[in-house]
């Protein structure tokens, strides 16, 4: 006698970006230090760094890097002692920066390529949380045109153009059991664009200290692409498919300053602070084509936090041809603990690095970086899954950048 | 030595990434207080796990306490025997399957027939039919019974009145003096559960009042003393369940009284209602119009509304006049639901006052499944409620428990016991547990 109606969470593949989203994996130079270069001159990842140094740069730069990381999430479940683990998938975050200007000019242009938001987990089908998320594999590359100018000596200035490209590759299990018992199954796949930009300072003090300031824009990025459901095919029309979705996700500005320290020709010394602007993401909001009794448009509250980083980093060149670089630093964690998911389990976080550069021509330089970061342990309800657990995560990331420079 | 050589990098490497994998420290598990080498279930269909209307070896699979001692596993527990169905007679007694949906959206069900485990029938004087299955011979921690009262456990001929129980007994009915309660004890234990009493209250229910009778409190009081004295006489531990509100389970709201007088009224806009014969007081019933507060059982076939019933005034339609009412069978009216809810409310006090006198941890399962009624449930990102098939935890019967379903329970169980003996026996991953199955 009763309509039938499915009762069913509203499904939304929650494409939650969170501080573990920020790979921080802008060149290796850099990472080997800490990730510190908003207030320092290393080479063309100055444009990400601080597009405001790049007029700075003494010389004209190609380079290319790449950072394959290995991302090793554990959840363990409150009240129980079962743990489940992430699959070892290797993300491949990758860098590119060209830098160029007359010699001796005073401007610079440059272009930079770079991943700045992603992500790669796969926490399989059978793990207790595959309601909320069996795996997702998102990338985004920033393309950033950026133009330097030194207007004195000890001051500089730049901006830059950030047009954002997204993919997205989602899948999560529907809590609905065919006629052998098995889950029903959603894959989201679809593309996204965004546009924001970047502009920083840079100073040479008098006493030789570097000072760098700049901001990052938010990116305010919208995704679309198709929706596809399989459950058992009597309540198939509930899930109308193949269906398109649409979703805009805030994407976080951050401010920056950094400082370069030089105690002796030997020796720099760079410290940055950021500031993530988190706290644009309240809301997540999720439309799909065709609607029905289950499948419907919605919006979840994401309610995160501004986060913080601070960095540190040295870089010791004892030779002409070797550079020895090591570093850390923390950073606190964007979503609060009820808004936690299985997408990237954010937490604060530690992170030591170290780094290797060898000139091996008067052109060429290779830089080689390591980078282990350690998410703390984070027991957290989530308020919409009531997914309930502690989650602990190691990040292992090697690096490895080519530069031209000339 | 050769190989250790060539590959000793790559050794090297895989140690370095299974060394580095993060390492949640779980909590050491402990048993507390409570002794859990053979654990016991004490209890009705519920207990043995009994689904979609039926008994079969799926649903004896998933029993909420089969579940409980897996668990218990890794805290000091033992094997636990079910009363399995062979594999060859898996349907058991056979049970309902979900076959698609009208276009109305009503579900099609259709009863699974084969490979049963029934082997005959008998006729008890004074009693009825029985039907028997095949005997169970191995044997048992789960002593689930679907159907026991807790009126019935020291009834000595028992045995030959239930099938699910005469097949666990030795001796074919009609020839069977063991009650309950001594066939539990035989064995010594050292922790059991006990959830009996849903029968006492839930048989008068479903029934609509009409094919059975509430069991008086005090009765219930004295053999719920009884039964619990004996189970702790030698020192064993445990966990009771109180009794829910049987008007919490979509058996009787899922077909409304407002649904089928809309039904009747698209076909005919001058219908006002339905006539029910509805309890006055004592055993005094009358017909009346029925109300929202009424409720109908989930079996009602709603196509008998209106078909043409004998009358000394001649043919009138079923369900439409105070002469033709829906008979009393279907529904549960508001003074039959008054009369239940009190019994359960004093059965719920006795089996609450009874447990804290003997030191037992409690499952208070009249407040769980009310405040599932009230505010539904979400766990692990599956949103639970009350409702017919799409609340995910009652079966198609709308009485008994998916397997997700047992699972909430089991692991409402583990966290009574665990809060009682201080022991930590890890929750099971009730996402692992299917619903009910759509076709």
């Amino acid at each position: 006698m009763k309509k039938f109606l499915l009762l069913v969470l509203a499904l939304m593949p929650v494409m939650v970006f969170a501080q573990g989203f920020q790979v921080n994996l802008e060149g290796e130079k850099q990472i080997g230090m800490g990730h510190t270069g908003t207030g320092t001159l290393q080479d063309g990842a100055s444009v990400f760094f601080n597009p405001g140094a790049v007029a700075m740069l003494p010389e004209n730069y190609v380079q290319a890097g790449i950072s394959p990381l290995v991302f090793m999430s554990e959840f363990n479940p409150t009240n129980s002692n079962a743990t489940f683990r992430t699959a070892n998938k290797i993300a491949t975050p990758f860098t590119f920066y060209g830098v160029w200007g007359p010699k001796n000019s005073f401007w610079k242009f440059g272009l930079g390529i770079y991943t700045p938001f992603g992500g790669l987990t796969d926490w399989g089908d059978t793990w207790q949380g595959k309601y909320a998320l069996e795996s997702l594999d998102l990338k985004t590359i920033y393309f950033q045109p950026t133009l330097s100018v030194k207007l004195t000596d000890y001051l500089s200035i730049g901006a830059g153009f950030v047009y954002n490209h997204a993919d997205i590759d989602l899948h999560q299990a529907i809590p609905i059991s065919n006629s052998a018992g098995a889950d029903g199954q959603g894959h989201l796949s679809g593309t996204g664009k965004g546009y924001g930009w970047n502009a920083g300072i840079f100073f040479k003090t008098l006493s030789g200290v570097t000072i760098g300031l700049s901001h990052r824009s938010g990116v305010s990025t919208t995704f679309n692409g198709n929706a596809m459901f399989s459950v058992a095919p009597s309540v198939q029309g509930n899930f109308p498919s193949p269906n398109t979705f649409t979703s805009k996700v805030p994407l976080p500005s951050t401010n920056s300053i950094g400082i370069g320290l030089y105690p002796s020709p030997n020796w720099t010394i760079a410290f940055d602070a950021n500031e993530v602007n988190w706290d644009v993401f309240k809301n997540l909001s999720f439309t799909y084509a065709q609607k029905s009794s289950t499948i419907n448009t919605t919006v979840l509250p994401q309610n995160y936090q501004q986060a913080y980083t601070l960095r540190g980093g040295a870089e010791y060149r004892g030779c002409q041809k070797l550079a020895l670089r090591f570093g850390g630093g923390y950073a606190t964690a964007a979503a609060p603990a009820d808004f936690v998911s299985p997408q990237v389990p954010d937490a604060n976080r530690v992170y030591f690095t170290g780094g290797i550069g060898y000139k091996l021509a008067r052109h060429l330089n290779i830089d080689a970086s390591f980078e282990f970061e350690h998410l703390l342990a984070r027991q957290t309800t989530n308020a919409y899954t009531q997914l309930s657990g502690t989650y602990e995560t190691n990040v292992y990331i090697p690096g490895i950048s080519l530069s031209y420079h000339w | 030595m050769k190989f250790l050589k060539q590959h000793y990098y790559i050794i090297a490497g895989l140690l370095l990434i299974t060394a580095c994998k993060p390492d949640i420290k779980t909590p050491k598990p402990t048993n507390g207080g409570a002794d859990f080498s053979r654990y016991i279930s004490i209890g009705n269909s519920l207990t043995a796990g009994y689904a979609d209307g039926g008994l079969y070896l799926a649903g004896q699979m998933n029993s909420y306490p089969s579940i409980v001692a897996k668990q218990m596993q890794t805290v000091g527990g033992g094997v636990f025997n079910q009363p399995l169905f062979s594999s060859d007679q898996a349907n058991g007694s056979g049970y309902l399957q979900l076959a698609g949906f009208s276009a109305a959206g009503s579900p099609n069900l259709t009863t699974v027939t084969s490979n049963l485990a029934v082997r005959g029938q008998i006729a008890v004087p004074g009693f009825g039919n029985v039907t028997l299955y095949t005997k169970y011979t191995g044997d048992i921690e789960n002593y689930g019974v679907p159907g026991i009262k807790l009126l019935q456990i020291t009834y000595a001929p028992y045995g030959n009145l239930n099938g699910f129980y005469e097949r666990l007994l030795p001796q074919d009915s009609p020839n069977n003096t063991m009650p309950y309660l001594a066939f539990i004890t035989a064995k010594p234990f050292t922790f059991f559960s006990n959830w009996l009493g849903n029968n006492d209250a839930l048989g008068y229910a479903t029934s609509g009042g009409a094919g059975d009778v509430l069991t008086d409190p005090n009765t219930f009081a004295a053999l719920d003393n009884l039964l619990i004295g004996t189970l702790t006489a030698k020192g064993a531990k445990g966990v009771v369940a109180t009794v829910p509100d049987v008007t919490s389970i979509p058996y009787f709201n899922t077909v409304t009284v407002g649904a089928i007088v809309a039904g009747v009224q698209q076909a005919n806009p001058s219908v006002k209602g339905i006539y029910i014969n509805a309890l006055v007081s004592g055993t005094t019933y009358a017909p009346r119009l029925a109300t929202a507060s009424d409720l109908i059982v989930l079996t009602f076939p709603t196509s008998k509304i209106g078909t043409p019933v004998t009358t000394p005034f001649g043919p009138l339609p079923y369900g439409l006049t105070p002469y033709t009412p829906v008979d009393n069978q279907y529904v549960l009216d508001e003074n039959e639901i008054a009369l239940t809810r009190e019994h359960v409310v004093a059965f719920n006090n006795t089996i609450k006052s009874v447990a804290a006198a003997h030191g037992l941890a409690v499952f208070d399962a009249y407040t769980f499944l009310n405040n599932v009624k009230k505010y539904g449930l979400v766990v692990d990102g599956v949103g639970f409620d009350s409702s017919y098939i799409s609340g995910g935890i009652f079966s198609l019967d709308g009485v008994h428990l998916t397997p997700r379903g047992y699972a909430i329970v089991a692991n409402q169980f583990i966290d009574a016991i665990n809060a009682k003996y201080g022991s930590n026996i890890p929750e099971t991953n009730v996402a692992a547990y299917p619903g009910v199955k759509f076709p």
